[in-house]
């Protein structure tokens, strides 16, 4: 099948290294400390921390870091074919752990010992990149509930069809069964922190998926920094400064 | 409290320290360089498809079964294969007996992600007849003993075993050509599968502020180092699959620098178990000349026929079954007497009362010392066979063991099970 | 009875290996003696049994015992081992000594100790300690002082690297005469150790490299035969060279 037509446009009439519209927003639940509604295309997460509170299970604390718990869940109509899905299934387990590990790395942990910080992440609308997405909207929510971290975690996928790499891939794209490159990225150090990628691919054009991925990080990072700062300066006017 | 403080691992204040100062001059706890590999070994046994990796102290078996099955709709002519992971309390105090853990699911996504994405296993000629009936083959990877960098070492495993496995022939004939004929395997060599190429897991660690690069994590330096990186590489310098979940963040050229160290070692790892498959399947073949006695051949395919009840593929019982034989002698005097007793002479002593799993669990367990004897029956085989011992030899030689046919004369239809529960694999993202 | 038969004539199984089950005196033909029963042995109506598979051994004038090697270490009054901190309460330092219950480290037990000069242990602190009591139902309790209320040279060991090792290896590092590999890596290396006879070691040296040699080459030693620890230990001292 043709992913990129003879013009060099993809499926939904994007350019190979366009990304797709995005969308955020703060705030969404009322109840959660900490909350935000990350959009990507059609992909559609929402994220909500709560903490740093009081550990829950007094045998999981820790004594000279915060715990971090966190669970990923895709909404049942979600996806095209609506079903019911065993909660807990290994790919959601899994998704929970690397998001977990990833904001691991940026939360300053040791600043909240013997404290819980709980972050849930559910897919609203699956159309691709739904990993990279919810990473984003927890960096959102993270920064939302105030809670100190070292840098803004980002994420972005690229992939490679039709011998092109092509930048956040959609649905169609990715189930295409070619080469899916997810990065984690913590733009100010310019260091990668999560990294996944799964079928066959020469090195060398590795390298350049793992780089034009990269790119895409950044590009959520600016974003991502002008929302926050957009919402900064929104709480100091209805603080009537 | 107390006990969670019991369980885990303890390290000292001076091993982290230590780790980490030993690295910044190049050298490791275990007298390893940085980039050192454990050693490695790789041994198989008896039964087709089952292999131990031992990776320095980690310790993993891998064992794969196949059995018919129905087809996932969006695939109908493919065969599918599924990875359970089983870390048994046994290999480490902070595993716990029950559901497996985040870290066995991560182990088995890493695994299946390096294997199916970049279609290590020829899964379409696992089909049997396109929508209806198909092989599916399931790995088992336990988890003996944990010495750090289990990911690799399953890896290793899963590769070995499914390069040993071999399936029963299977075709279709009878009066209306719709029955299925699963042919027993000294009817028909057992086939094995069609691995493309290897996809080897290859794990680095980032230890302290320097995150410092090491490969082959121990447990001790799992417990110290802030990040791993697992790449799955094959021998041509293909990126199969790599997982850096978290953890510390590194920069892109480090991430490149692992690549191709991975690469190099991928190779070498590739070639060893290149190496232990075929010796085994050397081994193979010298024990298949035995079972190959024409006198045997009359008796034993009416002998599968009766007996294709309990036929689980590839489970192939010649090999030890020769070696009690020649090494012990109860065991043999039991097993001529159960084969005059019970009619058709080709009897596993084992395979009556004993059930597969403890089976496979006793051999597991004597995997090492099965392999010392299996060389030395390799060297007595000739002499085995000018023995007027031998018919008895061959008696207990052989039997096969499947999950589904009752009879060979069922038909198709009966050996369909309906399965309307849909798996859906195609995940949205 | 008739006390001129019966002399105090030690067990016949003196100095030989012994499994669990095995009698190794019957009390119903002796004379009305003391007898003194170490680890691994048990009255069982008139006879004692051996409990653990190991060395029966006898001293002079009615001691008996079982040495075994084992991987867990059963405390008992007087040793001195190798304990690491995992965790503080306002009385006691909880430590870890391999045993069956963490021990208690009572946070006045230095030499000097009061209630003002409380040392400050963080968690996995590696310390020299004496056994002060063992009874079965209580943790056992350490402590930093000899006998004499002196620090003697327990304490906290700072830097090195610590090995595990069996009980019996640990007994064989503190035997006299001093164990080969150790006397012969002694004359060669300056480095300096600290055995716990609850199976753990600790290795420091000016080099990285010569605590990873000493610490391996004591573990390896542990399945070599005397002659092999020979063999071993002089291909050793030339590779160094």
């Amino acid at each position: 099948m043709e992913y990129v037509s003879p013009e060099g446009l993809r499926l939904d009439g994007r350019r190979p290294m366009e990304m797709r519209q995005l969308r955020a927003e703060l705030g969404a639940v009322s109840r959660a400390d900490g909350s935000a509604v990350f959009e990507m295309g059609n992909t559609k997460v929402i994220a909500a921390v709560y903490g740093p509170r009081e550990v829950q299970n007094r045998s999981q604390q820790i004594n000279d870091k915060a715990l971090i718990r966190c669970e990923y869940t895709m909404a049942n109509f979600s996806t095209g074919d609506r079903m019911r899905k065993p909660k807990g299934d290994r790919r959601s387990t899994e998704i929970s752990l690397v998001i977990r590990q990833t904001m691991e790395a940026c939360i300053m942990t040791h600043l909240m010992p013997r404290s819980q910080i709980d972050i849930f992440v559910q897919v609203l609308q699956a159309d691709g990149g739904t990993r990279s997405a919810c990473i984003n909207a927890a960096t959102l929510a993270l920064a939302d509930a105030g809670i100190p971290m070292c840098d803004l975690v980002t994420s972005c996928s690229a992939g490679y069809l039709n011998s092109t790499p092509l930048l956040d891939l959609n649905y169609v794209e990715d189930s295409a069964g070619g080469p899916d490159v997810t990065v984690g990225i913590l733009p100010k150090l310019d260091k990668v922190t999560l990294l996944q990628m799964d079928a066959k691919l020469p090195m060398d054009i590795f390298e350049n998926v793992m780089q034009l991925a990269t790119e895409g990080c950044k590009a959520v990072a600016n974003y991502i920094r002008e929302v926050l700062l957009e919402n900064t300066k929104q709480l100091e006017n209805r603080r009537g400064v | 409290m107390e006990h969670k403080l019991a369980n885990s691992l303890i390290m000292t204040v001076n091993e982290k320290k230590f780790i980490e100062s030993a690295l910044l001059s190049d050298i490791r706890v275990d007298g390893r360089r940085p980039f050192d590999y454990r050693n490695l070994t790789i041994r198989f046994g008896s039964e087709d498809g089952s292999a131990e990796v031992q990776l320095g102290q980690t310790q993993v078996l891998g064992f794969v079964t196949g059995q018919l099955s129905q087809p996932y709709r969006d695939r109908p002519n493919e065969g599918s294969f599924a990875i359970y992971t089983e870390f048994s309390p046994m290999a480490d105090p902070s595993f716990e007996p029950g559901r497996p853990g985040e870290t066995a699911i991560e182990l088995g996504r890493i695994v299946d992600r390096g294997l199916r994405e970049s279609r290590a296993v020829d899964t379409e000629s696992l089909c049997v007849i396109a929508g209806k009936l198909v092989w599916s083959i399931r790995i088992d990877l336990h988890i003996i003993d944990n010495g750090g960098n289990l990911v690799d070492a399953a890896n290793i495993a899963a590769l070995a075993a499914l390069s040993t496995f071999r399936r029963p022939e299977c075709t279709l004939g009878g009066e209306d050509g719709q029955e299925l004929i699963v042919h027993p395997p000294d009817e028909r060599e057992p086939l094995s599968l069609i691995l493309h190429h290897f996809p080897v897991a290859v794990t680095f660690g980032f230890i302290g502020k320097e995150n410092t690069v090491v490969i082959d994590p121990t447990h001790y330096e799992e417990a110290v180092m802030g990040g791993s990186m697992t790449a799955t590489l094959n021998i041509n310098g293909d990126v199969c699959a790599i997982q850096k979940a978290g953890g510390d963040a590194v920069s892109q050229t480090v991430i490149m620098q692992c690549l191709r160290i991975a690469s190099v070692k991928a190779g070498d790892i590739t070639s060893k178990i290149k190496d232990a498959v075929e010796s085994y399947n050397t081994q193979r073949s010298l024990r298949k000349i035995k079972r190959h006695n024409p006198d045997q051949q009359g008796s034993s395919s009416d002998v599968a026929k009766r007996h294709m009840e309990r036929l689980t593929v590839g489970s192939d019982q010649s090999g030890i079954a020769s070696q009690f034989n020649e090494h012990d002698k109860t065991n043999k005097r039991n097993s001529t007497l159960k084969g005059f007793s019970g009619g058709p002479a080709s009897w596993d002593p084992y395979s009556k009362g004993v059930d597969g799993d403890a089976l496979r669990i006793s051999l597991a367990s004597r995997v090492a010392p099965v392999d010392k004897q299996k060389e030395e029956s390799s060297q007595v085989n000739p002499e085995t066979k000018s023995n007027p011992k031998s018919s008895e030899t061959n008696s207990i030689a052989l039997t096969r063991e499947v999950g589904l046919e009752k009879k060979q004369s069922k038909t198709l239809k009966d050996a369909v099970k309906p399965k309307h529960k849909r798996r859906n694999k195609s995940n949205a993202s | 009875m008739q006390p001129t038969i019966m002399e105090a004539k030690p067990s016949n199984l003196v100095d030989q290996l012994v499994v669990p089950g095995d009698v190794i005196l019957d009390l119903s033909n002796m004379a009305n003696q003391t007898l003194k029963l170490g680890g691994g042995l048990r009255q069982d109506g008139d006879s004692i049994c051996v409990m653990k598979a190991g060395k029966l051994r006898f001293m002079k004038p009615n001691k008996y015992w079982v040495e075994s090697s084992q991987k867990r270490y059963v405390p008992s009054a007087g040793d001195n081992v190798l304990g690491v901190v995992v965790d503080t309460k306002p009385e006691n330092f909880l430590v870890d000594i391999k045993g069956p219950a963490l021990a208690f480290l009572p946070v006045l037990s230095f030499e000097g100790g009061t209630r003002r000069n409380i040392p400050k242990f963080e968690v996995g602190t590696l310390l020299y300690v004496r056994v002060v009591s063992a009874n079965t139902g209580m943790n056992p309790e350490l402590s930093c002082m000899d006998a004499n209320g002196k620090a003697a040279e327990y304490g906290i060991l700072k830097e090195g690297y610590m090995f595990e090792s069996s009980t019996g290896l640990a007994r064989a590092l503190l035997s006299s005469p001093p164990h080969p590999v150790l006397e012969g890596l002694g004359k060669k290396l300056s480095f300096e150790i600290a055995v716990g006879i609850n199976g753990r070691f600790w290795v420091n040296a000016s080099q990285s490299s010569t605590v990873i040699l000493v610490g391996n080459a004591i573990q390896k030693s542990e399945s070599l035969s005397l002659v092999q620890q020979k063999i071993y230990l002089e291909k050793l001292l030339k590779s160094i060279q």
